[in-house]
C-alpha cells in the first residue's frame, strides 16, 4: 500500500478538486484578486467587451455591465455567495438527512416507517415550487436561501443513505458488535458510519453542485441576496435584458456556474468510483 | 472416448508474465463413466470445466496440449462450431442452482428457451419439458412450469437444472460442485439422480468436487489436482483406499469419519497463489508434505505408476501409507456436571404479515442443558430452526415462550440480564466475510470487546491482539492486515479470536466450518479442540455436517422443523439412532469406506 490514498490518484477526483479549489480560493481571496470594487459604477464605460475583443479595455479584463461595473470582479465576488451556499447548505442537508437515515435504517420498524413516509410526502412536492414557497414564507436573504435548500434537499440524503445503512446493518458484524456489548450509539458510529461515509462524501459533493444551481435560480428571480451583493444568478438576470447589446455579460456567469457545478460533479463521480467498497473491496485483496 | 486431454496447459497473462494455471493435465473420460476432479479451492478444478467451454477468464488461454471432445479439437475449434456443441452435446450443472436460473422468468419460459436453443420444434417442446421434469422426479410438472425460481427450494432448482442439462441427451455433462450449496440429505438425492440419469443416457460426467469421500463414492476415476497439476490419477476406490500421493492421503485424513472417531490430520498452511508456484522447480506440494525430503524441492516428481492404471506424482509414493492421523481425539471427558446454560420449553413464533396472518414456529418447545466445559452439537437441515435457537440464546431474538437460564441467572429481558448474557455468552457467526468489519484491521477486530468500556489504550489492545493471534495460530504480522487480505480460514480464526477476547463461558458457533476446504476445516476443528483444553468453555456447535459434530462434540441434539427429535451422547446417537429423521440424516452422509454401499445413494 502506498502513502497516497487511492482517491487522490484518480484523474476525476484531481480534476474536480482543482476546479473546486480554484473557485474556493477566488471566493476566499476576492478582495485581493478582484481588480475593482464589484459595486463600483463607471457610467462612462458601460457594456465594455472583454479585453481581447475589439474596443476592450485592459482595466476591465472581462468587460463591464450596463452600469459599468467590472464583470470579472463581480464574478469573483459572486463565487463567495456560491461557495457559502454550496458548503453550508449541503452540510445542513447532509446532517439532517444522514441522522434520520441512520435512525431509520438501523432501528427499522416504526422509526423507519415514520421517516420513510415523511420523505415520501416531502418528495411529492416539486422541489422548485417548494423552495419558492419557502422563500416567500421565510423572506429573502442568504440565510433563508440556505435554509430553503436544506429543507428541500435533506430527503435526497435520507433516501439514498437509508438503503445503504440497511445493507450494512444486515451484515453480521453489526449484531456481533452488539453482542460484544456495544451501545447503539457506538455501533452506529464505529461500525456503520465508516461504511456509509464514502457514500455520504459522494452525495455531499454532488449536493454542493445542486446548491450552486439552486442559489443561482433563486437569485435569478431576485429572492436571494440583495442587489448590493453580487451573485451569479443575479448577474444573469441583469444581463438578460441586454442580451443583444452585450452577450458576454450573460455568458460569463453561466460559464462560471457551469464550470463550478461540473467540478463538483466530476469530484463526486470520482469519489464514488474510488471510495465505494463494492467497487474496490475485491481489488484490495 | 468422449473427452480426452493431453498435456493440457492453461496459462494466465498476469502483467505480461505467463503463469501456468493448469499444467500438463492428461486424462480420458469414456461414455457412461464419471471422472472426478478433486482438490482444494484454487487447485484449478473449475478451470478445467471452463477450458472445455472455452469460458476462460480474460487473459487466460490454453497455451499447450490438446483437449478433444468426441474426436473434435475443442481448443482450435471455431466459436460457431463450439456454440453448436455447448448445451447440446456438452451440458453443465452449476454450483449455485438459484443464481443459475433467471429470477424473473418462469421455469417453463426458461426451459422453452433452452429447448429452442437445442433445436426442439415448438410443437413438441411442452411434451419434452413434462417428460424431462418427470425424469428428475419432480411432481406436478404442469404447475412447476408456471413457477418462478424463488418459489422453489434449492434442491428443486437443482433438479430443474439437471432436467435442463439432460434434455438434449448430451454426451458429456460437467457438474461443478453440484451439491455444495445444498443440504446433506438433498445432496444424496441429487447425486442419486445424476447417477440415474447418467445410466439411462450413458452420459459421461465430469464431476468437480472438493470432497474426496463423495467423489470416491460416485466416480469411476479420480484425478486429484494440486496447484494446477495432476497429483494422482486412477480408479476412484483405488485412489481412496490406497492413495499414492501424500496430498490425497492428507485430504482423506483431514475428513472426519462418520463411523469411527479418530484424530484429524490438518495440513499446515494453504496452497499458495499462482505466482508462487510458477517459480517452483520441484514438487509443488513439498512445503506442506510430511514426507518431503530435500530431493522433492529440486526435481519435479515424475507422474509414475503406483498400481494398475494408477498414477501419482510423488517420488516417495511407496511410503504414503505411513502418514497417519494423530491418535488423540478431542474427547477426554472434560465436561463437568454443573449446568451453565439451561433452556426449557423455548418457543419462537414468527407471524407473517398481511391480511391472512399465519404463524410459523421456528423453534418449538426446545429444552436442554449445556454443562460447563461441554461441547454440544446441534444438527439438522436448513430451516430446522438451529440458527434461530442460537439467536434466541444470545438475545438477538426474543422468545415467544419458555425460559433461558445462563450461569444461574434467568434471562428475563431486563437490562441487567442482557449485560449478564453479554459477559458470559459469545457467538461466532457463520460467514466471516460478513462478520468482520472490512474497514477495521485485524488487531482492532480481535480486541473489539475492549472498546466497550473505552479504557484500554491502543498499546494494551495491540498486546492483547498479539496474545490472541498466537493462540489462534496466526502470525503476529496479521494484526496490521485488513480482513480482505486474509484467506477464508484465517478470517474464520479472527472471527473466533474476537469471541474469545471477551473470555466467554459459552461459545455459540453457527456453521463456522461449512464452506471451507477440508484441510482448513481440519485445522479449525483441531484449533477448537486445543482451545477447549486451555480455555475451559462450553460450546454449542451448530452444523449440518454430522461427521464434524461427531468429531468435536460430546453430546448432540437433532433438530427437525423446530423441535429436538433426538438427543444424547454423540457416540450413541450416531451408532444407534433412535429417531427416523436421525437415520435419514446419517444415511445421507457418504460412508468412510467407498466399498461400502452408500444407503443414501441407493435408497
Amino acid at each position: 500500500m502506498s502513502a497516497v490514498p487511492a482517491w487522490l490518484r484518480s484523474v476525476r477526483v484531481l480534476t474536480g478538486l482543482a476546479i473546486v479549489l480554484t473557485v474556493a480560493l477566488l471566493a476566499l481571496l476576492a478582495p485581493l484578486i478582484a481588480p475593482h470594487d464589484p459595486n463600483e459604477q463607471n457610467l462612462l464605460t458601460t457594456f465594455l467587451p472583454p479585453a481581447w475583443a475589439q474596443g476592450g479595455d485592459i482595466a476591465y479584463p472581462l468587460g463591464t455591465d450596463s452600469l459599468g461595473r467590472c464583470t470579472l470582479s463581480r464574478l469573483i465576488y459572486g463565487a463567495r455567495i456560491a461557495m457559502t451556499v454550496a458548503i453550508v447548505a449541503s452540510f445542513g442537508a447532509m446532517i439532517i438527512g444522514a441522522v434520520l437515515a441512520h435512525v431509520a435504517g438501523y432501528f427499522g420498524g416504526a422509526a423507519d416507517w415514520l421517516i420513510g413516509r415523511m420523505v415520501d410526502v416531502w418528495m411529492s412536492f416539486p422541489p422548485v415550487i417548494l423552495s419558492l414557497i419557502l422563500m416567500v414564507g421565510l423572506g429573502t436573504g442568504l440565510r433563508n436561501v440556505i435554509l430553503a435548500i436544506v429543507l428541500v434537499d435533506w430527503t435526497r440524503f435520507c433516501r439514498v443513505l437509508r438503503s445503504e445503512v440497511l445493507v450494512v446493518t444486515r451484515r453480521d458484524y453489526v449484531p456481533a458488535a452488539r453482542l460484544l456489548g456495544f451501545s447503539h450509539w457506538r455501533t452506529i458510529t464505529r461500525e456503520i458510519l465508516p461504511a456509509t461515509l464514502p457514500l455520504l462524501i459522494t452525495l455531499i459533493s454532488l449536493e454542493m453542485g445542486i446548491a450552486v444551481i439552486v442559489e443561482a435560480i433563486l437569485s435569478f428571480v431576485g429572492m436571494s441576496v440583495g442587489a448590493t451583493t453580487p451573485a451569479w444568478g443575479q448577474m444573469i438576470a441583469d444581463a438578460r435584458q441586454y442580451i443583444y447589446d452585450s452577450p458576454w455579460n450573460l455568458l460569463f456567469p453561466i460559464l462560471m456556474i457551469f464550470v463550478t457545478v461540473l467540478g463538483f460533479n466530476v469530484l463526486g463521480d470520482g469519489l464514488r468510483l474510488t471510495l465505494d467498497v463494492r467497487l474496490t473491496e475485491t481489488q484490495r485483496a | 472416448m468422449i473427452l480426452q486431454a493431453r498435456n493440457l496447459t492453461v496459462s494466465a497473462n498476469l502483467d505480461g508474465e505467463r503463469v501456468p494455471v493448469l499444467r500438463d493435465l492428461s486424462f480420458t473420460l469414456d461414455a457412461g463413466k464419471v471422472l472426478g476432479l478433486v482438490g482444494e479451492s484454487g487447485a484449478g478444478k473449475s478451470m478445467v470445466g471452463r477450458a472445455i467451454a472455452q469460458l476462460l477468464p480474460p487473459r487466460f488461454g490454453v497455451s499447450d496440449g490438446t483437449l478433444e471432445f468426441d474426436g473434435k479439437d475443442l481448443v482450435r475449434m471455431r466459436a460457431e462450431a463450439r456454440r453448436v456443441l455447448l448445451g447440446r452435446e456438452i451440458a453443465f450443472i452449476p454450483q449455485e442452482p438459484l443464481s443459475a436460473l433467471n429470477p424473473v422468468l418462469t421455469i417453463g419460459a426458461q426451459f422453452d428457451e433452452h429447448l429452442a436453443h437445442i433445436g426442439v420444434p415448438a410443437r413438441t417442446r411442452r411434451e419434452r419439458m413434462l417428460d424431462a421434469l418427470d425424469a428428475v422426479h419432480l411432481q406436478g410438472a404442469d404447475q412447476l412450469l408456471t413457477r418462478y425460481p424463488h418459489q422453489l427450494s434449492g434442491g428443486m432448482c437443482q433438479r430443474v437444472l439437471i432436467a435442463f442439462a439432460f434434455a438434449s441427451h448430451p454426451k458429456l455433462v460437467i457438474a461443478d460442485e453440484p451439491t455444495t450449496a445444498l443440504d446433506a440429505t438433498i445432496q444424496a438425492r441429487i447425486m442419486r439422480l445424476i447417477a440415474e440419469m447418467q445410466e439411462r443416457e450413458n452420459t459421461a460426467i465430469l464431476f468437480i468436487s472438493h470432497d474426496l469421500r463423495l467423489a470416491a463414492q460416485v466416480c469411476d476415476d479420480i484425478l486429484v489436482l494440486y496447484a494446477g497439476r495432476s497429483a494422482e490419477y486412477g480408479p476412484a476406490r483405488e485412489v481412496f483406499s490406497r492413495p499414492g500421493h501424500p496430498y490425497t492421503r492428507c485430504l482423506q485424513l483431514a475428513n472426519p469419519g462418520i463411523h469411527k472417531r479418530r484424530g484429524l490430520y490438518a495440513l499446515p498452511d494453504r496452497m499458495p497463489g499462482l505466482r508462487a508456484y510458477a517459480g517452483i522447480r520441484g514438487c509443488p506440494f513439498a512445503p506442506r508434505c510430511p514426507l518431503a525430503i530435500v530431493q522433492c524441492t529440486l526435481v519435479p516428481p515424475p507422474f509414475g505408476e503406483v498400481g494398475a492404471d494408477h498414477l501419482a506424482a510423488c517420488i516417495r509414493a511407496e511410503r504414503t501409507a505411513e502418514i497417519s492421523a494423530p491418535t488423540s481425539s478431542p474427547h477426554e471427558d472434560h465436561a463437568k456436571d454443573t449446568p451453565i446454560l439451561e433452556v426449557s420449553a423455548l418457543t419462537k413464533r414468527f407471524s407473517t404479515g398481511g391480511f391472512r396472518r399465519s404463524e410459523v414456529r421456528a423453534v418449538s418447545n426446545v429444552s436442554f442443558i449445556l454443562r460447563e466445559n461441554e461441547f454440544v452439537g446441534i444438527v439438522g437441515e436448513s430451516g430446522s430452526g438451529k440458527s434461530t435457537l442460537a439467536r434466541l440464546i444470545v438475545g438477538l431474538e426474543t422468545s415467544s415462550e419458555g425460559s433461558l437460564t445462563i450461569a444461574g441467572r434467568n434471562m428475563d429481558g431486563s437490562r441487567e440480564a442482557d449485560g449478564h448474557c453479554r459477559r458470559h455468552v459469545q457467538m461466532v457467526f457463520q460467514d466471516p466475510q460478513s462478520a468482520l468489519n472490512p474497514r477495521r484491521r485485524v488487531a482492532s477486530i480481535v480486541t473489539q470487546p475492549l472498546e466497550v468500556n473505552g479504557d484500554a489504550t491502543w498499546e494494551e489492545r495491540l498486546a492483547r491482539a498479539g496474545l490472541l493471534l498466537s493462540e489462534i495460530g496466526l502470525p503476529p504480522e496479521a494484526a496490521a492486515r485488513f480482513p480482505a487480505q486474509l484467506s477464508g480460514g484465517q478470517r474464520q480464526r479472527v472471527n473466533i479470536a474476537r469471541a474469545l477476547c471477551a473470555v466467554p463461558r459459552i461459545l455459540i458457533a453457527d456453521e463456522i466450518v461449512s464452506g471451507l476446504d477440508m484441510s482448513v476445516q481440519a485445522q479449525l476443528l483441531n484449533l477448537l479442540a486445543a482451545l477447549r483444553r486451555e480455555r475451559h468453555f462450553s460450546m454449542l456447535f451448530i452444523s449440518h455436517d454430522l461427521s464434524v459434530v461427531r468429531y468435536l462434540c460430546d453430546r448432540v441434539l437433532v433438530m427437525y422443523r423446530g423441535e429436538v427429535v433426538e438427543s444424547g451422547a454423540a457416540e450413541q446417537v450416531f451408532a444407534a439412532p433412535a429417531h427416523e429423521y436421525t437415520r435419514t440424516l446419517l444415511a445421507a452422509v457418504p460412508p468412510d469406506d467407498p466399498n461400502e454401499m452408500w444407503s443414501g445413494l441407493r435408497a
